[in-house]
């Protein structure tokens, strides 16, 4: 579903990424794991079409990224890091928008504030502007806006960071939703417990070079943390 | 402190290419004024020269007719007006001085030009008037709101510096920026001008740079308060650019569509009729009181009585004349200095009516030319018709037939036309230099409150 | 495509909800309809003000000719004696003064949107046939002060100001979706860039030609009744069209730096610099230029001139104008006989001396129609360098307040002053003395508006000026934003 081939991207002189193979099948939730500058969100970059790659090709659903950005996109649901929506509106006029555009159908409000109340999203705060949300609350209308979008693949980038452990739990089952209706996931993220604890196959990357690719029943919380170490020296 | 500013002002390249093209069109704005008023000064004086000879060499004929074909005057065109030519453009430059009737200033440069010119010509008062405000605000800009961005004012402020200390500091830094941008420009300007015009030139000169020295000291002051006032840089460039374009832009059409309507000039249409009108009035009651009639040269007056005619006719007209141009030079004037007292609110107004009085290019100068032109032709014609009084009057009936010569033509001075000096310049203009101080003082009040306000 | 445009209407209407909310759109429009209101109200005061001379000039016309008439009556009945110097039956008194014609130059029906030439030129001469120096140097009464500022008119909003509203609302058209972080978001969906920045570009022009067409064409066909023709339509359309050219410029290259993908803050001083030099700097520098490559004849020699022919004519002519007025001996040679009449010979003379100084300095006069005109296409021609000047110059053709207009004028004047001339000149030297039918048949000036082709021409050169830019800058924009950073 997601795959690349070889993948290599440079900046100037610095190697951002390194002949990078991996595979994210659908139903599979892929884990990247690795230090900030490692090329985690280059590679997520190169998937969205936000960078070129220099070598290499990035496909989804077998589609090449750079020739059909428009139908991987259609495959493709984003959540970014830090979800920054418009401030001036409410938080389903802006699921709404983003919703529509990623759909190309313009959908009802009881279908819109349902798509928010399985984020997670308070029916309350539908209506209240987004410059009253707190990061949480952005992060649910992202969510709501990649369900509606009812891709193939999902993308997201350190989703778990800033959040508390029960917005962090909800978020999980989320993605194992996702898991179970036979998506493929691809997460980036520091957070060890979280790959073990939910995904299927976890990669670690260094210095742009995918080094290590295991599948998290084969290890233990303990040893992953060994082996995490142990790659970073 | 000043210095460290200095040096970060030369380090992020803004002094070296704002202050580098404002050098540029400086220099630009100079060599094309001084060589356009040498090539059109000389030509005057030139011309003025072989008008008067031409006169004193014409053929002996009717004194009347010599006063039909009349003599020039050209108005010099003073050396500060390389520095700023102010209504040159927009007024006449040459006058026919005949019989009978009070002219203008004929060809204004402008009607030979296309719609182009309105845009303004490039001269050293209209990049200093227009760009020199613009270059304080890239400069300045960030002067405060910058530093507060990015920490460093909460540090210098931590060290005990006071916020008067930072705002005279900051402001000298400007202030030097611009000297070393401006005072080798003015140097130079002063050697060309002592050449041209000698040391009334040079005293105007240093007048101007006082006008302009004051209002760059309000865009100083004025940037230095917006850059404190207002807590980020971005909002701090928008009203400052806002403020720049309104002043510069807006405020002048607005304040001259406004004074206007407050003292409003006639129409040509109208104001020739009215004074048609009244101009035939005070002929027939000079006639009836002086002549018995006011039949203009109706058969109950002799050819005998043709010049002291025509002696009345002057006399009774230039009393007329007088009023009406003085009432619509007057609107003029009157509208003017409503827009220079604005000047307390956009100081560009202000330093308009000081640069332009002091480089002799407003219209008080091309009054006072006119006034002394339209003299002139008064001592032309009287010294005619007392000829003619004398030698033509008493021929009778073959008043036409006498002819006078280079005896009488001599009689008529040469043209001399001596300028407003610079220090009656100085003295009408005073209220704008006024005008300018206390927007100065204004805008060093607001800053010092200003840099009180905000927390860094 | 079909998608392509669903995308864009609902970036359109986004946009459209975001400004509103952002009360921007109620903020830059309203200044904008502001302005432009102060400044139709202004270019609209003037021309009326301008027309009541001219409809009072019109208006006076038939009244003194009526008189003019009746005095002739009462003379040649001989129940009048006519005054040596205002004698209705002398040619040289009717054709110098007494039965001087107006000639008109109508205003336009969209004379108000530009002032232009008008402040200066007069749209009237008084013409006898004395020599054209007496009456066709003369200008319009204004104050220099205010010829210098400039009028506040809606030409000046449109070419200063509109730029800046344009401005003012597409600067960070792409660098702020990129600085709030909504880019990314936006981009992961199937939404090209390209898409994205013309949804956002098309509702900012919507936003803003709207208001502008609003204010302009209420307000000048409520004000204007000529307008409301099949030709003053043309015209508003043409007007309308033109403004909308020169605001879409200004919105391209709003696009086209955007497009770069820098920061907000290279936007602004980026479009700041563009508009100081495109609007203060470059018309400016241009106008030198133009003086310099064609100057205009020099009038100091114009006027030498004309007073030495001046001092030809008194001279060959010396022998009339020696000759005295026998009126004062014998009256009654102030009276027709037998549709003759004595004129007097100081008054042939001095007409001879007019006529001959015209014909001497009509080449040097020529010579000055020419350069303006050269002049004209020379700024025509440069007028790529700089949008501001093709509005403003393509604006003040259409209010027929232009230089071209006014020159078609003086030439037209001159011409009906040599008819009027060539109507006096054989009674004058015959001593034919003027009967009631001459009065009806002295010639009348009817102003012949230049064809419209040529104006055309030119407005349709204007807007290639202005679209080319505007295409070149859309192409390259679009290119660019294939390659747009995103992160």
């Amino acid at each position: 579903m997601l795959q690349t081939l070889a993948l290599s991207k440079q900046f100037g002189a610095t190697r951002a990424l390194d002949a990078v193979s991996l595979t994210v099948e659908p139903g599979e939730i892929y884990c990247l794991l690795g230090a900030n500058g490692a090329g985690k969100t280059t590679l997520v970059n190169v998937f969205l079409n936000f960078v070129d790659p220099s070598d290499g090709q990035a496909l989804v659903d077998g589609l090449d990224v750079t020739r059909e950005p428009l139908a991987t996109k259609q495959r493709l649901a984003y959540i970014p890091e830090q979800v920054m929506l418009y401030g001036a509106l409410s938080g389903l006029e802006n699921l709404r928008y983003f919703a529509a555009l990623a759909t190309g159908r313009q959908a009802a409000r009881a279908e819109l504030l349902g798509l928010l109340a399985q984020a997670g999203l308070d029916a309350t705060a539908a209506d209240r502007r987004v410059s009253t949300y707190s990061k949480g609350m952005r992060q649910k209308v992202g969510i709501a806006i990649a369900l509606a979008k009812n891709a193939k693949a999902l993308l997201l980038d350190e989703p778990t960071s800033g959040l508390d452990p029960k917005a962090a739990a909800e978020f999980a089952q989320l993605l194992r939703d996702a898991r179970d209706r036979g998506v493929a996931v691809l997460t980036t993220t520091h957070d060890l417990f979280h790959a073990k604890q939910n995904g299927t196959r976890i990669g670690i990357m260094r210095a742009g070079r995918l080094v290590a690719e295991l599948r998290s029943e084969e290890l233990s919380h303990a040893d992953l943390e060994a082996l995490y170490l142990e790659h970073m020296k | 402190m000043a210095r460290r500013e200095l040096t970060e002002l030369w380090r992020d390249g803004r002094l070296l290419l704002a202050g580098g093209l404002m050098l540029l069109l400086l220099a630009t704005a100079f060599a094309v004024g001084w060589q356009q008023q040498r090539a059109i000064d000389g030509e005057r004086q030139a011309a003025q020269a072989l008008d008067y000879d031409a006169w004193i060499a014409q053929d002996e004929r009717h004194p009347h007719d010599a006063a039909h074909q009349g003599m020039h005057a050209f108005k010099p065109l003073p050396p500060t007006a390389i520095v700023d030519p102010g209504i040159t453009p927009y007024v006449g430059s040459t006058i026919w001085l005949q019989a009978h009737r009070q002219s203008e200033l004929r060809f204004r440069p402008a009607q030979d030009a296309t719609g182009l010119q309105r845009f303004g010509n490039l001269s050293v008062a209209w990049v200093l008037q227009v760009l020199g405000p613009l270059l304080v605000i890239v400069l300045g800009f960030n002067a405060f709101a910058g530093e507060r961005e990015q920490g460093t004012l909460r540090l210098t402020s931590s060290l005990g510096v006071r916020p008067r200390q930072l705002l005279a500091g900051k402001a000298l830094a400007l202030a030097a920026a611009l000297a070393a941008c401006l005072l080798p420009a003015l140097l130079l300007a002063a050697g060309a001008l002592a050449m041209q015009g000698g040391w009334d030139a040079v005293l105007r000169l240093g007048l101007l740079a006082l006008g302009y020295a004051l209002y760059l000291g309000i865009a100083v002051l004025g940037v230095l308060a917006v850059s404190a006032l207002v807590p980020s840089t971005r909002l701090a460039l928008v009203v400052l650019l806002a403020l720049w374009i309104g002043g510069v832009t807006l405020a002048p059409r607005v304040a001259s569509d406004l004074a206007r309507e407050v003292h409003p000039s006639p129409s040509r249409q109208a104001f020739n009729q009215q004074m048609d009108d009244e101009l035939e009035q005070a002929y027939r009651r000079a006639w009836r009181a002086q002549l018995g009639t006011d039949k203009r040269w109706g058969a109950e007056l002799p050819l005998n009585r043709w010049g002291i005619a025509l002696k009345i006719d002057d006399e009774a007209g230039y009393a007329v004349a007088d009023q009406h141009f003085s009432r619509l030079w007057d609107s003029f004037a009157r509208q003017q200095r409503l827009q220079e007292w604005a000047g307390l609110a956009v100081p560009l107004l202000a330093l308009r009516g000081w640069s332009m009085g002091v480089a002799g290019t407003d219209f008080a100068a091309h009054r006072h030319f006119s006034v002394a032109a339209e003299a002139q032709r008064r001592l032309m014609q009287d010294l005619i018709s007392h000829d003619l009084v004398e030698h033509a009057d008493p021929l009778g009936d073959r008043h036409f037939s006498y002819q006078a010569g280079k005896n009488l033509w001599a009689r008529v001075p040469r043209f001399h036309y001596h300028p407003i000096g610079a220090a009656a310049a100085l003295r009408d203009n005073v209220a704008s230099l006024f005008v300018l101080g206390l927007a100065l003082a204004a805008a060093a009040v607001l800053a010092g409150w200003a840099v009180g306000v905000r927390k860094p | 495509m079909r998608r392509t445009f669903r995308n864009f209407s609902r970036v359109v209407a986004h946009e459209r909800r975001l400004l509103w909310a952002d009360r921007s759109l109620w903020a830059v429009c309203g200044l904008l309809a502001l302005l432009l209101g102060f400044g139709l109200h202004n270019g609209l005061a003037e021309v009326k003000a301008r027309e009541q001379v001219l409809a009072a000039i019109q208006a006076s016309q038939p009244q003194r000719e009526a008189a003019l008439a009746d005095r002739l009556q009462r003379v040649l009945a001989g129940v009048e004696t006519p005054d040596p110097f205002a004698n209705p039956a002398d040619p040289a008194s009717v054709g110098s003064g007494m039965g001087a014609r107006s000639a008109l130059l109508p205003y336009e029906a969209m004379a108000p949107l530009a002032l232009g030439q008008s402040d200066m030129q007069p749209n009237y001469y008084r013409v006898t046939y004395r020599s054209r120096a007496s009456f066709m140097d003369d200008t319009e009464l204004e104050s220099p002060w205010h010829l210098l500022s400039g009028p506040f008119d809606p030409l000046f909003v449109i070419v200063y100001l509109l730029p800046l509203a344009v401005l003012g609302f597409s600067w960070n058209l792409l660098s702020a979706e990129r600085e709030q972080g909504t880019l990314k978001l936006l981009l992961s969906q199937p939404l090209t860039a390209l898409t994205l920045v013309a949804g956002k570009a098309a509702l900012r022009a919507g936003a803003l030609l709207g208001t502008t067409f609003v204010v302009l064409a209420g307000v000048l066909l409520a004000a204007r009744p000529e307008l409301r023709s099949a030709a003053g339509a043309a015209a508003l359309a043409w007007a309308l069209g033109l403004v909308a050219a020169y605001a879409l410029f200004w919105l391209a290259l709003a696009v086209a730096v955007n497009a770069l993908g820098r920061s907000s803050a290279f936007n602004a001083l980026a479009l700041l610099a563009a508009w100081v030099l495109l609007v203060l700097v470059l018309p400016v520098l241009m106008n030198l230029a133009v003086q310099a490559a064609s100057p205009a004849p020099s009038r100091i020699e114009l006027a030498t001139r004309t007073r030495l022919a001046a001092v030809e004519g008194l001279n060959r002519y010396s022998k009339l104008l020696a000759a005295d007025y026998r009126y004062v001996a014998q009256p009654e040679v102030l009276q027709p006989q037998d549709g003759k009449i004595e004129v007097a010979s100081r008054r042939r003379a001095q007409y001879l001396v007019g006529r001959d100084t015209d014909r001497e300095i009509e080449a040097l006069t020529e010579r000055f129609d020419t350069q303006l005109a050269g002049q004209q296409a020379l700024v025509a021609r440069w007028s790529w360098l700089s949008p501001a000047l093709v509005a403003s110059e393509s604006l003040t053709a259409l209010a027929g307040t232009g230089s071209e207009r006014y020159l078609q004028f003086r030439r037209q004047v001159g011409r009906f002053h040599g008819e009027w001339k060539a109507f006096f000149e054989p009674r004058l030297l015959e001593g034919r003395a003027i009967n009631p039918d001459d009065l009806r048949a002295m010639p009348r000036f009817a102003w012949v508006e230049p064809p419209r082709a040529q104006l055309r021409a030119g407005l349709a050169l204007a807007a290639l000026q202005l679209l080319l830019p505007v295409l070149a800058l859309a192409a390259w924009a679009a290119w660019r934003l294939r390659r747009l950073r995103v992160v």
